[in-house]
C-alpha cells in the first residue's frame, strides 16, 4: 500500500492512517480550496493526536480547541503565559528573555516568554472561537506571525521579533509594532497558532499581490512583503481605509474573525 | 431509464422555487437534501450553508468558505457590483474596483453608531467579506419588488440592484434613576430595509450563533428577546411588551427589578432570530415608552 501524503504539511504517513502524525490534519477528507485559491486550514478532530520530537499533542474540543501536550523528558515548549490552561504540578516553568524588553513593553508585547519542560502534561488555549493551526517547520523556515496569535512553539524553533517598519505600517497596519518571527535552523520544529474564526492559507507567486484587511492577517512566510497601503476610500468623515498589501512569493494565512482595525 | 423529476420544489429557507436535484439551493445555498429540523413550537433551524457552496447571482457568484465564522468570497464578473460596510472587508484582489458610497442622514447615523459610508465593490475580481462573530451566514434572495427588514449591524452585503434604506424602529423606552433619564432602544434606533426594486437581488446577513425562522399566521403574536431579532417581513408588526412578574414583598420587591422587556411580533409573515443575544438593559423604572402592551402577573 502507498504511503499517504498530508495535504497540509506534505509529510508522508503510513498506509491506513486517518490523521497526519505530524500535524493532526485529517487524511480521509479532501483538501478544501476555494475558487480564488484559498485553502482552508484543516479542522482538527476532537481528541486527535500527533507527535513532535518525543512528545505528543492531543487536540481537545472544536469551538475553542485546547492543545494538550504530553512533554517527553528533555523536550520543552515556550509560549505567552496567559495561554496556559492547566498543567501537572510537576512540570517546571521557567522564563525566556525575548530581548528588546522596554520597547516590547511599549508595544504591548510580553518581554518574557514562559517555558515548560518535560516530562509532564500541560494544556494551552486562547480566548476566542477559532482554529488550532499546526505548522510543522522543516529546517530553514522563517515565518512571521501577528502578535498574540501564537499558542506555543517547540524549543527547537528559534524566536525573535521583527519591528514593523514605516509609520504608516505601525499606525494603520493593524498588527501593532512587532511581528513574531519563528525560525528553524538545521533541526525541524513545530509551531501552533490560534486563528480566530476560520483560517485559510494561500500561496502567492513571486510578485503576486493581494490586499488583506490588516486585522485578518495571521501569518506569512518571511519572504512575503507586507505594506499598509491607503485606499482612496472614505470610511468616515476624516478617515480613509488602509489595507495590507501582501506581495509574494510565499504563504499568507488569514483568519475570518477579527476585531476591525480602525483605519486612519 | 429514469424519468425526469417534474415536481415543484420550493426552498423552505429562502421561499423561492429551487432545484430539487441539487445538493444545495442555488439561490441561497441552503442544503436541499436535509430533513427540516422543526421544534415542537414551530421554529425551524436555518441550516448552515455548506462549506465551499456556490451561490449564483447574475453572471457572478459567491462561495462560502468556513463554517465557524464563514467568509463570503464574491467572484464578481464584468460590471456587476455589491456593497458592504468597510468593517466586513477581509481581502480583495487588487483589480477589483472599490469606491465609497455616501449615505443620507449622516449625523443621525454617526450618533447611533452606524457606518457613515458603505463601500461598493465592482468586478471583475474577487472580494471576500466576513463578520466578527461565530455564527451563520444567511443568504436571502429577493424577488423583484420584495423588501425585508433587518436589524442594524447584521448586514453583510447586498448586490448592487438592491436598494438600501433605513428607518426609525419606533421601539424605545425611557427609564429614570434619580434626576437622570435614559432612553433605550432594544432593537436599535434604526432598522435597515432592503428592497429589490428593479430586478431580483441578493442580501447577505451575518447571524451570531444559530439561526431560526418561523412563519407567523395573520394576527399570531410572538414574544422574543429584542436583541435576538435578525430579520422580518415588512408585514410583521412590532411593538414592546412589558411584563412584571409578581413578587412577595421585601427589599427587592420593586416590580421593575424583575421586569422583562419583550419585543412582540404580530403576523402575518416570517421572522428570524439569532441565538446569541445581548444582555438586558438596566432595570430602572420606565417612565415613558413607545406603544406597548403590559402584563402584570
Amino acid at each position: 500500500m502507498d504511503r499517504i501524503a498530508c495535504e497540509w504539511c506534505r509529510v508522508q504517513n503510513p498506509p491506513g492512517a486517518t490523521t497526519c502524525q505530524t500535524c493532526g490534519a485529517p487524511l480521509d477528507v479532501r483538501n478544501k480550496v476555494s475558487d480564488s485559491g484559498w485553502r482552508e486550514a484543516p479542522r482538527l478532530r476532537d481528541l486527535t493526536e500527533f507527535r513532535f520530537s518525543g512528545s505528543v499533542c492531543q487536540v481537545e474540543g472544536e469551538l475553542v480547541p485546547v492543545a494538550e501536550l504530553a512533554l517527553a523528558p528533555r523536550d520543552w515548549v515556550y509560549f505567552e503565559h496567559q495561554v496556559m490552561l492547566w498543567k501537572d504540578e510537576t512540570v517546571p516553568l521557567s522564563a525566556m528573555q525575548t530581548g528588546g524588553g522596554f520597547r516590547r513593553m511599549l508595544g504591548g508585547m510580553p518581554f518574557v516568554l514562559s517555558v515548560a519542560s518535560g516530562p509532564g502534561r500541560i494544556a494551552f488555549s486562547r480566548d476566542a472561537p477559532g482554529e488550532l493551526v499546526v505548522l510543522p517547520m522543516p529546517p530553514g523556515i522563517e515565518l512571521d506571525v501577528r502578535e498574540h496569535a501564537f499558542l506555543l512553539a517547540a524549543g527547537s524553533v528559534g524566536y525573535s521579533f521583527v519591528r514593523i517598519k514605516g509609520l504608516a505600517n505601525i499606525l494603520h497596519g493593524g498588527n501593532g509594532m512587532y511581528l513574531d518571527r519563528f525560525v528553524t535552523g538545521p533541526a525541524p520544529g513545530i509551531l501552533m497558532l490560534h486563528g480566530n474564526g476560520n483560517v485559510m492559507e494561500r500561496m502567492l507567486r513571486p510578485g503576486e499581490k493581494i490586499l488583506v484587511e490588516p486585522g485578518g492577517f495571521l501569518y506569512k512566510d518571511a519572504s512575503v512583503q507586507m505594506q499598509a497601503v491607503q485606499q482612496e476610500l472614505k470610511v468616515g468623515l476624516m478617515r480613509k481605509m488602509y489595507l495590507a498589501e501582501m506581495t509574494g512569493p510565499g504563504r499568507v494565512g488569514i483568519q475570518s474573525m477579527y476585531v476591525h482595525h480602525k483605519t486612519g | 431509464m429514469t424519468a425526469p423529476r417534474t415536481h415543484h420544489y420550493t426552498c423552505r429557507y429562502c421561499r423561492h422555487s429551487s432545484d430539487p436535484d441539487g445538493v444545495s439551493c442555488p439561490r441561497c445555498g441552503a442544503p436541499v437534501d436535509v430533513t427540516a429540523a422543526v421544534t415542537r413550537s414551530g421554529w425551524q433551524r436555518q441550516e448552515p450553508i455548506a462549506d465551499m457552496a456556490r451561490i449564483q447571482f447574475g453572471q457572478s457568484y459567491l462561495q462560502v468558505e468556513g463554517t465557524q465564522v464563514p467568509v463570503a468570497d464574491f467572484a464578481l464578473s464584468g460590471d456587476e457590483s455589491i456593497y458592504f460596510s468597510h468593517h466586513s472587508l477581509l481581502w480583495t484582489d487588487p483589480g477589483a474596483r472599490l469606491a465609497s458610497m455616501g449615505l443620507s442622514g449622516g449625523w443621525k447615523r454617526v450618533m447611533s453608531g452606524l457606518p457613515l459610508f458603505m463601500i461598493t465593490g465592482r468586478g471583475p475580481g474577487h472580494i471576500a467579506l466576513s463578520d466578527n462573530h461565530a455564527g451563520d451566514l444567511v443568504c436571502l434572495p429577493l424577488e423583484h419588488g420584495q423588501a425585508i427588514w433587518t436589524r442594524e449591524h447584521r448586514f453583510l452585503a447586498a448586490t448592487g440592484n438592491v436598494t438600501y434604506d433605513w428607518q426609525n424602529t419606533g421601539i424605545w423606552f425611557r427609564t429614570r434613576s434619580g434626576d437622570e433619564t435614559e432612553t433605550h432602544y432594544p432593537i436599535g434606533m434604526f432598522g435597515d430595509v432592503f428592497t429589490a426594486r428593479d430586478a431580483p437581488g441578493l442580501l447577505l446577513l451575518h447571524s451570531p450563533g444559530n439561526t431560526f425562522i418561523r412563519d407567523l399566521a395573520p394576527n399570531q403574536p410572538l414574544l422574543i428577546q429584542p436583541s435576538a431579532l435578525l430579520y422580518r417581513d415588512l408585514s410583521v408588526q412590532t411593538h414592546l411588551h412589558l411584563e412584571y412578574p409578581h413578587t412577595d414583598g421585601g427589599f427587592f420587591s420593586r416590580s421593575y427589578s424583575y421586569r422583562n422587556v419583550w419585543l412582540r411580533l404580530v403576523g402575518p409573515g416570517r421572522v428570524a432570530v439569532s441565538s446569541v443575544t445581548e444582555p438586558p438593559e438596566s432595570s430602572n423604572p420606565i417612565i415613558r415608552s413607545s406603544p406597548a402592551t403590559t402584563w402584570r402577573w
